[in-house]
């Protein structure tokens, strides 16, 4: 990328004024101000540089209520000529602010766009941290409806990850959507980042970013890599849509959660075979008559394959057992 | 969410009893760590007076829901009945103590009716006990309860099922036909999820009754309300092969409608 060089340099400038700045602080002696400073500037989150200008953050993998849950999903942004994509902004407004600071060490080119994959709480949570950015947040035409559903729950659940007080106005929702089966083109100058929409599948409100440029995939939760895999849509549009995924020409693969790759079809093999093993044993156990309980105690392929799988994967079974029962 | 906030009306409940157990439950919601007293107490003398309620032997009844539900608005919950309570149980109530609307049915079951579990599937919105009692046919009270953990599960969003022919009837018997399942495809929605365009509550719209019969005859009837999940499922379950055909009636709150299925032994799926 041609803006690569002018952007890059941009960081150690800032460290060095920063430096600078530290130092004439402790000159005066003033230690409390000088933390106050710190507190101030929150730490940028680590990221590192998949491709040129694209920058990713790589969760933790901890379960949903336990100290650092809010920075489990892999976040990141893209660096354009013009400006740059925020693509999905992390578990609290404190990571939110984390990943902002990233992307200021690396350019000091607005925030014009933050894109969420999807309605979960570790994936838009910090989208109060841009808010004066004044980007254009945007997301699945579900989004909105999601997100209006969870507001609540959120708030109740996750208070501690926004801003104090919490407020429902800090669980900021698209104001441009993408419409379910079709794509939308954002410039960034001289870059162009291809949204689309999915069907339901991990959620009912999937969204994708491919950077055109370096064919970098963002596939948000449409792609676990090593964590157990959520099914919160449906079992069966997933693997409809991992289908038409594996046909995107990708040369890097951000998936929502685990390591970046740069083979998407090999990247999607092991959670294929996961939904599937996940499909056939539900399937059998409707056969047999088995009721849900059962179907939850019986159904285990793959266990020693996947991470927080006590956490995830019961939950799975009981959400595919009713889906699959009406089939 | 903000289930606790809505005043909600069951028909199986007095209204009197229905606001007591809001006005009881409201000020323990501050504690979530530990499961509040919830309904319970305020409901025991409207339904059971001062009558003796035992509370000893799980050979006799058992109660079974998983500790930490994988799916809350999708719990299963197993009524089992053994020794002198077999055959013998002629009303069952399920009760979840901190739902917004706590009793989740009322089944009456015929006499002699050889039936020794009977599974539910239930939304449970936070921490809760969840309790049976049976009445046996000479006037005795039977009760078992357990702790299941949970959030949300009132106002939990349509699943990958949804929609779909509303009354349809599932008939889901186990390969020795000595269980089956039966399931009603309804939204069962509570009223207290919300409409995400327009900000408003999802009017209710649910199972009210269910009447199982053979050759006329009534075998079991339940009031039912907005506890039970999304597409309410009955599973009985005995130690010989249940008799059929068997038909199911359904009505729904506030239509009326009427559903009914046969199922006759050998066929699956109607």
């Amino acid at each position: 990328m041609p803006r690569m060089t002018a952007t890059v340099s941009r960081g150690p400038h800032r460290r060095f004024r920063g430096r600078l700045q530290h130092a004439t602080l402790a000159v005066l002696g003033s230690l409390a101000v000088s933390a106050w400073l710190y507190a101030a500037a929150p730490n940028a989150l680590p990221v590192s540089e998949v491709a040129p200008g694209v920058f990713v953050h790589t969760g933790k993998t901890l379960a949903l209520d336990v100290p650092g849950h809010d920075d489990i999903a892999n976040v990141g942004f893209v660096i354009g000529a013009r400006c740059v994509a925020v693509i999905d902004s992390g578990g609290s407004v404190r990571v939110g602010s984390a990943l902002r600071a990233a992307v200021r060490e690396h350019t000091p080119l607005p925030v014009c766009y933050v894109i969420n994959t999807h309605v979960h709480v570790d994936h838009v949570l910090g989208n109060a941290a841009f808010k004066d950015d004044k980007p254009q947040f945007i997301g699945h035409a579900q989004l909105t409806a999601a997100l209006a559903r969870s507001r609540e729950f959120f708030l109740k659940n996750y208070a501690a990850d926004l801003d104090s007080p919490p407020g429902a106005e800090q669980i900021i929702g698209p104001d441009r959507t993408v419409a379910p089966g079709s794509d939308l083109d954002l410039d960034l100058g001289q870059r162009q980042l291809t949204l689309r929409a999915w069907p339901r599948a991990h959620t009912d409100c999937d969204l994708t970013v491919l950077d055109r440029g370096t064919a970098t995939l963002w596939t948000g939760d449409l792609l676990f890599v090593g964590r157990t895999p959520v099914v919160d849509g449906s079992l069966k549009g997933w693997l409809g849509v991992m289908e038409d995924l594996a046909r995107l020409p990708a040369k890097h693969v951000v998936p929502g959660h685990g390591a970046v790759s740069s083979e998407l079809a090999a990247a999607l093999e092991p959670q294929r075979r996961y939904l599937v093993a996940l499909l056939q044993g539900v399937r059998d156990e409707l056969a047999q008559g088995k009721p849900l309980q059962e179907a939850v105690r019986d159904v285990q392929p793959q266990k020693s394959q996947w991470q927080l799988w006590d956490e995830t994967h019961p939950r799975n079974v009981a959400r595919a057992y009713q889906e699959l029962e009406w089939e | 969410m903000s289930c606790d906030r809505n005043p909600w009306r069951n028909r199986a409940l007095d209204i009197g009893v229905l606001l007591l157990v809001v006005a009881a439950a409201s000020p323990v919601l501050a504690d979530s760590q530990s499961p509040a007293i919830g309904a319970w107490e305020p409901m025991r003398p409207q339904l059971y007076g001062t009558r003796d309620i035992g509370e000893v032997d799980d050979q006799l009844m058992s109660i079974e829901a998983p500790g930490t539900t994988p799916d809350p608005a999708a719990t299963p919950v197993v009524l089992r009945f053994g020794g002198a309570l077999a055959g013998r149980v002629k009303q069952v109530r399920v009760i979840i103590d901190n739902n917004p609307s706590p009793l989740v049915t009322t089944m009456d079951l015929k006499e002699g009716l050889p039936v020794d579990e009977i599974d539910l599937r239930v939304r449970i919105d936070r921490f809760t006990s969840v309790r049976a009692i049976a009445e046996t046919i000479d006037g005795k009270l039977e009760m078992r309860s357990t702790w299941v953990n949970a959030s949300g599960g009132c106002s939990a969003p349509p699943s990958a099922a949804a929609g779909g022919t509303l009354g349809q009837i599932r008939f889901r018997p186990s390969g020795d036909a000595r269980s089956l399942q039966i399931s009603i495809r309804h939204p069962n929605n509570s009223g207290f999820q919300i409409d995400p365009r327009t900000g408003d509550p999802i009017p209710p719209h649910f199972v009210s009754h269910i009447r199982l019969s053979a050759g006329g005859q009534t075998l079991m009837e339940a009031d039912t309300g907005i506890s039970l999940s999304e597409n309410p499922t009955l599973r009985i379950a005995s130690s010989k092969p249940l008799s059929s055909p068997l038909t199911v009636e359904a009505t729904d709150i506030p239509t009326q409608e009427r559903y009914t299925a046969t199922w006759i032994a050998g066929s699956s799926s109607r």
